[in-house]
């Protein structure tokens, strides 16, 4: 400003000043632009963890008379590492999660491989891919337990009639198979997502590329793997962590297939937490159990953050 | 399929062997993915036209004897009892979830902008602590959320619904929008404000119009998760009346254990307007979804 006006000192301090005003003034509009949703997520995300952490640190009397909790410290926490149900649940969590992640997101990425080339009908069989990820899981979790019904299920009957079971096995009414079964159905739930995700990814990788080392004489799968998969590595992390999480935090299915049944075995945390909440009313150690869980997830988010700032940064640099 | 099979053989004329080695494959798998997902559907869109009888027959009946609607009827029959409460809780659902959506593009829409173009003290923490928000499972939320709604009297109103659907719809649609946010360059604007529009008309009258799919992909996110949506229903709710769809299928299904026609065509009703509203705007939505993402 000064060196193209270069004239009296007056109006520039003065300008100046204005300026700063009115950066000022911008700054809070700025503000007012994310406040509404600073404001909603205050009162429903701080106040909520604030209130988990402290009750913890209590026991509380049966029903919801939570003003007469009495401070036990960390005997809540005590109580759940020495409980044995404590550790079903948490290898059920574990099977659950690796479990659904991993499966969803191989046969995900398969399907947006195999659907990455164009041929006639491809998008209706996208479309068709993607139906049970927009469904509700109650309505899943439904369709799939009259699947694997005992008396009625059409799984059973088919094994039946090819002779491979006498009678209709208890998919989900047993201790050993309940937990795959489950799986099962969060895997047809989840998988359409990383598809989508994964074509997404696929759309970046440049055809000259894979034409160039085609022509150079790599294979279907050197191809693959040398020009294809590192493009997407990026987009496979996040999903990978999204669906993980997903998972992490699963209820439905599983509370209303089986509600954690038989014997615990398809108890996971989550589930297991809103019954010692709501079904037995012990506030105090379900606050405990959801303050690991909570960091737990802390250092989810740690690596979730990570991976996607690292996008952030390949962004800045190119 | 046969369009499919067509292909192969097309390309089968005009490639090498190998490369038709992994087509197949892929069609094969594709083929099992199909089944996989479509039979359960289908089964239960069967199950649906059955009568309960029908239903309860082992080996079951593939395709029913005598098809009727018998199931759908009752339960869009505002006459009998099945029916009052399945369209009320229909509606129910339909009410929260347009609520819902309305709202959170509402403040959605400001706040992925100022994200996409402002810095801030805080910025980067702000915009990370909402993505944060969208890793912690209703569970934990739930016990001091039922005791707040109660301090302030919204239990069993479908406004505590509306409010926490709120919280869990925003992280995500803020994430949406900011990658259409960030994808329309900023020239426009600048460009508008030198016409003398201010940074607020331009927004509205430039960023707006061009962010339409994103605000489109953000309604339909909302919608579908406000439809859908169990836990904060199935535990703030307890009157009939209020009930939306998924908690309302539940105690339908606990007070007629055996009626699995009546379940399935509940199940498929309660599909069809969220996948309807997907399948015309999956464009939006996938291109929304996968936007941040992708970058690379």
């Amino acid at each position: 400003m000064t060196i193209l006006t270069g004239k009296a000192e007056a109006p520039r301090r003065l300008r100046v000043r204005s300026s700063v005003l009115r950066k000022t003034w911008e700054h809070r509009a700025d503000y007012a632009y994310v406040l509404p949703a600073i404001a909603v997520m205050l009162i429903v995300i701080a106040y909520p963890i604030y209130y988990t952490i402290e009750l913890s640190f209590f026991n509380t009397p049966p029903g919801l008379q939570l003003r007469d909790k009495t401070f036990v410290g960390i005997d809540n926490y005590t109580a759940i590492l020495k409980s044995p149900v404590f550790w079903t649940v948490t290898s059920n969590t574990v099977i659950w999660t690796i479990g659904s992640t991993l499966v969803s997101f191989v046969l995900g990425f398969a399907c947006a491989l195999a659907l990455h080339r164009d041929f006639a009908g491809r998008a209706i069989l996208r479309a068709i891919l993607i139906i049970p990820w927009v469904i509700s899981a109650v309505a899943a979790s439904y369709i799939w337990k009259w699947i694997y019904h005992s008396d009625f299920g059409i799984i059973g009957a088919v094994l039946v009639g090819l002779g491979l079971a006498d009678r209709p096995p208890n998919f989900i009414d047993s201790v050993s198979t309940v937990l795959p079964s489950l799986i099962v159905v969060n895997i047809w739930r989840e998988f359409p997502f990383a598809m989508i995700m994964m074509m997404a990814g696929l759309q970046t990788v440049p055809d000259q590329l894979l034409r160039a080392a085609k022509v150079d004489g790599a294979n279907a799968w050197q191809r693959f793997w040398h020009v294809t998969f590192p493009h997407v590595r990026n987009v496979s992390t996040v999903t990978i962590l999204l669906l993980a999480v997903a998972n992490f935090n699963s209820f439905i299915i599983p509370w209303i297939m089986t509600g954690g049944g038989p014997s615990n075995a398809s108890h996971i945390w989550i589930t297991h937490i809103y019954e010692l909440a709501f079904g037995r009313q012990r506030w105090g150690v379900a606050s405990a159990y959801s303050v690991l869980l909570f960091l737990i997830l802390m250092s989810f988010g740690y690596f979730y953050v990570r991976a996607l700032s690292g996008n952030e940064r390949k962004d800045a640099s190119e | 399929m046969s369009t499919i099979a067509e292909t192969a053989h097309k390309g089968q004329a005009r490639r090498r062997v190998r490369i038709d080695g992994w087509r197949w494959g892929g069609r094969i798998f594709l083929l099992f993915m199909l089944l996989y997902t479509a039979l359960p559907m289908i089964w239960m869109l069967i199950t649906s036209i059955k009568s309960g009888f029908a239903a309860m027959q082992f080996p079951p009946q593939w395709w029913p004897d005598q098809p009727t609607l018998a199931s759908y009827q009752k339960l869009l029959d505002p006459q009998n009892s099945v029916g009052q409460d399945f369209l009320r809780f229909f509606w129910n659902s339909l009410f929260v979830s347009m609520a819902t959506t309305i709202l959170s593009v509402i403040v959605a829409v400001p706040a992925a902008y100022a994200f996409s173009r402002f810095t801030f003290p805080g910025r980067n923490f702000l915009f990370f602590a909402v993505l944060l928000r969208n890793m912690f499972p209703a569970v934990i939320f739930l016990v001091p959320l039922f005791i707040l709604m109660r301090a302030i009297g919204l239990v069993n109103t479908h406004g505590s619904l509306i409010l926490t659907y709120l919280t869990f719809g925003l992280p995500l649609a803020i994430w949406l929008l900011k990658g259409f946010y960030d994808n329309i360059p900023v020239q426009l604007e600048q460009a508008a404000r030198i016409d003398g529009a201010t940074r607020f008309q331009a927004f509205v009258l430039i960023v707006m119009p061009l962010s339409a799919p994103g605000i489109i992909a953000t309604a339909i996110y909302s919608f579908i998760g406000a439809w859908n949506e169990y836990i904060y229903a199935y535990t703030f709710l307890s009157k009939n009346e209020q009930l939306t769809l998924p908690v309302g299928i539940q105690r339908f299904f606990s007070e007629n254990t055996t009626d699995f026609p009546g379940l399935m065509a509940a199940s498929f009703m309660m599909s069809v307007p969220v996948v309807v509203l997907f399948l015309v705007l999956q464009r939006y939505f996938v291109r929304a979804l996968t936007e941040g993402a992708v970058k690379h």
